[in-house]
């Protein structure tokens, strides 16, 4: 077995999950907005054509425009730099997805360009078509961008929940995975009301609209929210699909997954709230500040969704397949017996700045190991975590990863790399000092060999099962 | 290899070679137009009587100016299937080519999403009635934008040909990756744009002025002009691209697999060149003319896409792809990515016809049409 080493670049302080998971909750508000926005236009469109609205056809117009601009360009450009930020950050983990799901998404690519095509086509022409053609361009625009929605979700949801799928199995086991239909439904329901919120910003600037115009268009648009009152049932099934670990990590076992939990619910709670009482049955209106400060949750609770469902994987990209450091379970046993880095073909960037070879080899075994969820004095630094363990602590805790927090992967490691981890943090630690002794002891490497045949190579989640 | 392209690898191999190269066809089309086009706007900016003030002196420009945004999401979305293809058959290469590359690979989002602004803020009216140079320097940052986009694809293929100079790049954290092909490969890529472009832009201008009275000779030899210029320049960067190529590389483009391949390239060409100098001579863009030109377009466009695939695949080690290719190929989601090729497609086409339909839509023929009736 030749394991597929990749360069691994250091992002400073930033988590790299912090990277892809910021980058994730743009992409998909954006993405959101455009499949809401399709709906509501062709709900508009249909209103303006049976003459209940007839103001709706000149928001529609200017609404179309605004999406236009914002979600062509950055929606689709964010689609883009979200593939690429997960080679940045997993390339085996993307490899994998792309190995088994290319037809799917090449699929997806057919319903991306018939979105830009249906698009542009009620962009240019739009003004001049009959209502019929503009609903067919409408209904054709917001099913292509719902569709991109549907296979998307198969796969991502078959990162966490893979199911029934094995990797010689049906591609479709993966794809209708157990959290594929409560994630697809949530989605669908949070790109409404994202949709319905953005129409309330872009009714209220609309400068052709009268007062009572605007009125009935935000309560029409309101009825887009309604979904919303499903969304903590889903989120309940959803809960329910997951597994077990990374249900408790949600709901309390992991403090800031468990805050970013509470953030979604509470920000998708209050919009629910609001929307349900005061839109739509107190008939309330709503003015362009409180619907930008709606959107603004909205976009909260998007964020705090997006942070969970990329936190709870841990400690897996591809639960049971691959590891969050680009690990398969398969290789922890060898990698420990040859050593994690040994073929490691990518030399540390800047080797003057260590002590020892020691150290050096510290480095590179922390930066395979641990540094796609770890700084060393940063976001999630291990001098932090770690800042008051004495060295047996550490040299246990590291040795039984797993069980130290069972978000994190076995080590997959010799007893002299973990020795050389445990010496770069206390290096770290003591303000990284010139001159570092050497630790050689063979005691101290016979114990650590000890504490890892002890934790085993099996992550925390199959070690419960088994008992 | 003895059989021509794709036809001497193993059959998941040669099925997805010949995906990617069809879809990267796709790609190379828009991304001309963006590439040559933004060009071509800076350079009727800025050239003496290019622009000469008044919009209606350069309905060309008008067009690209107009299709621009458009032209950049098609670039855009046509260059996700590619994306898709490349990682199954160059997953680790490409890969890592990219994280060698890491902040300048990632700049081209923001780059593009920069760009893609510029486009947009061409056609308001503080631009297309303001002074030349106003448009000029938007259309040059535009430029400069997919300028640096075209190259940072360039530089990142070859960093990903190049395993044996990974470890060092990384150690060095270097931004850029420097070598000799560069330029020449780059050159080819800008200057084979510019007939692709001019080509293209030579059918929207028929389209539009079909049945016009009035149709401007000079923007017509203007694009013949630029259109050669194209091809004399993609030539002489190819000669100066060829004497980079390795040994194996060498050896696919002169063997029996690349061989048909370069002779439809050269074709390809010369049909071109010829279409291109009576257009020049009659000014006139009959679509006989532009369909002979279109046909050369295509084989040139293809040759050197078949070329530059097997230039690659040939410098890799062999066995790890096939078998990579091999296990990709017995994966599901074929039949159904098929079925909604068809089905998508023909919905694609269902919009255009629908879109031709808007008759009494305000768009940028029936714009350009009335400001040349009123000369
Ligand atoms: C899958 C991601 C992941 C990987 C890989 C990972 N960790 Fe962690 N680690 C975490 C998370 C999440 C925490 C919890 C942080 C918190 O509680 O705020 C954590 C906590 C810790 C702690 C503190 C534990 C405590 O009880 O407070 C230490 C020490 C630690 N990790 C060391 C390591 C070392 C050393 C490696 C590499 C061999 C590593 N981790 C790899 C995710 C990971
Ligand atoms: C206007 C913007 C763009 C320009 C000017 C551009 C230009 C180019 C050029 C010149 C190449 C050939 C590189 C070479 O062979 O040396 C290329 C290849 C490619 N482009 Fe684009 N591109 C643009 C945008 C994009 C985008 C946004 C994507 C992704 C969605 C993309 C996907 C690809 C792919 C996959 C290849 C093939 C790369 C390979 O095989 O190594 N392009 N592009």
């Amino acid at each position: 077995m030749e394991f597929p080493y990749y360069p691994l670049n250091d992002f400073g302080p930033a988590m790299k999950g912090m990277v892809i998971g910021g980058l994730g909750i743009f992409h998909v508000f954006l993405a959101q907005f455009a499949i809401g926005g399709g709906m509501l236009m062709c709900y508009f469109q249909w209103l303006s054509q049976t003459g209940r609205e007839p103001a709706a056809r000149e928001a529609l117009d200017g609404y179309f425009k605004f999406l236009v601009l914002v979600s062509f360009v950055a929606g689709a450009l964010t689609g883009v730099a979200m593939w690429f930020t997960t080679i940045q950050i997993s390339p085996r983990t993307i490899g994998m997805m792309v190995e088994e799901f290319h037809w799917i998404w090449a699929t997806e690519w057919t319903f991306f360009c018939l979105e830009v095509a249906a698009g542009y086509a009620y962009y240019r022409c739009g003004g001049g078509l009959a209502d019929r053609a503009r609903m067919t361009l409408l209904a054709l625009y917001s099913l292509a961008a719902w569709f991109s929605l549907f296979w998307i979700n198969g796969i991502l949801s078959w990162q966490l929940t893979p199911g029934g799928w094995t990797p010689a199995g049906s591609v479709w086991a993966g794809f209708f995975n157990p959290s594929f239909w409560p994630s697809l439904f949530y989605r669908t329901f949070a790109a409404m009301s994202i949709a319905a919120l953005v129409a309330c910003v872009v009714v209220n600037a609309h400068p052709r609209l009268s007062l009572g115009e605007r009125d009935a268009l935000i309560h029409r648009a309101a009825h887009f929210l309604i979904p919303m009152a499903l969304m903590p049932v889903l989120g309940l099934w959803y809960l329910y699909a997951i597994p077990p670990d990374s249900r408790a990590w949600a709901l309390g076992g992991s403090a800031a997954m468990t805050l970013f939990t509470g953030v979604a619910a509470g920000a998708s709670l209050f919009v629910g709230l609001y929307a349900l009482i005061g839109l739509n049955l107190q008939r309330v209106t709503i003015n362009g500040a409180t619907a930008t400060l709606l959107c603004g949750l909205a976009f909260v609770a998007t964020g705090g969704g997006e942070f969970v469902r990329e936190g709870v994987r841990k400690p897996y990209t591809v639960r049971g397949a691959l590891f969050s450091n680009s690990i398969a379970p398969s290789e922890v046993a060898e990698l420990r017996r040859v050593g994690s880095v040994t073929r490691d073909p990518y030399p540390l960037r800047h080797p003057q700045a260590y002590p020892n070879d020691q150290v050096r080899l510290g480095a590179k075994v922390f930066r395979f190991l641990c540094g796609v969820c770890h700084t060393m004095d940063g976001a999630n630094g291990l001098v932090h975590l770690a800042g008051t363990w004495t060295l047996e602590q550490l040299r246990l805790n590291i040795a039984k990863l797993q069980l130290t927090k069972p978000f994190m992967p076995p080590f997959a490691g010799t007893a002299d790399e973990l020795e050389a981890l445990v010496q770069l943090i206390s290096w770290t630690r003591a303000g990284r000092p010139e001159d570092w002794p050497l630790s050689n002891e063979v005691p101290t490497i016979v114990q650590i060999d000890r504490w890892l045949q002890e934790a085993g190579i099996h992550p925390a989640s199959q070690r419960e099962g088994k008992r | 290899m003895s059989a021509p392209f794709p036809l001497g690898f193993p059959a998941p191999t040669a099925f997805y070679l010949s995906f990617y190269v069809l879809t990267l066809l796709i790609h190379v089309m828009f991304m001309s137009y963006v590439l040559a086009g933004t060009g071509y706007l800076v350079a009727v900016h800025f050239l003496p009587g290019g622009f000469a003030g008044s919009r209606h002196r350069a309905p060309l420009a008008e067009i690209l100016r107009d299709w621009m945004p458009f032209a950049l999401s098609g670039a855009i979305t046509a260059g996700v299937a590619p994306l898709l293809f490349v990682q199954i058959l160059y997953q680790r290469a490409f890969y890592t080519a990219n994280i060698l590359l890491f902040h300048r690979w990632m700049a081209i989002l923001p780059v593009l999403i920069a760009g893609f602004y510029l486009l947009y803020l061409l056609k308001i009216r503080w631009v297309t009635e303001g002074p030349p140079a106003r448009g000029g320097f938007i259309a040059l940052a535009a430029w400069l934008c997919f300028g640096f986009t075209g190259y940072s694809w360039t530089e990142n293929h070859l960093l990903s040909l190049q395993p044996a100079a990974w470890p060092v790049f990384f150690g060095a954290d270097s931004l850029f990756f420097w070598t000799g092909a560069l330029l020449p490969r780059l050159g080819l890529w800008a200057a084979g744009t510019i007939p692709v472009m001019a080509l293209l832009l030579g059918w929207q201008f028929r389209l539009t002025y079909e049945g016009t009275p009035y149709v401007p000779p000079y923007e017509i030899r203007r694009l013949a002009l630029v259109a050669l210029a194209g091809l004399l320049l993609s030539a002489l960067a190819g000669v100066g691209y060829g004497s980079f190529l390795s040994p194996a590389a060498r050896e696919f483009v002169q063997g029996a697999a690349g061989e048909p391949y370069l002779g439809l390239a050269l074709i390809g060409w010369l049909i071109q060149a010829a279409i291109w100098l009576t257009v020049w001579k009659r000014a006139s863009l009959r679509p006989g003319l532009l369909g002979a030109a279109s046909l050369g377009a295509f084989l040139s466009v293809l040759g050197m896409t078949v070329l530059r695939e097997g230039v690659r695949i040939t410098s890799l080690p062999a066995g790890r792809l096939y078998a990579l290719h091999e296990r990709a190929s017995q994966v599901g989601g074929l039949p159904v990515f098929l079925f909604f090729l068809v089905l998508n497609a023909a919905l694609v086409g269902w919009c255009i016809v629908l879109a031709r339909k808007a008759k009494s839509s305000p768009g940028p023929g029936e714009d350009l049409r009335d400001l040349l009736d009123r000369r």
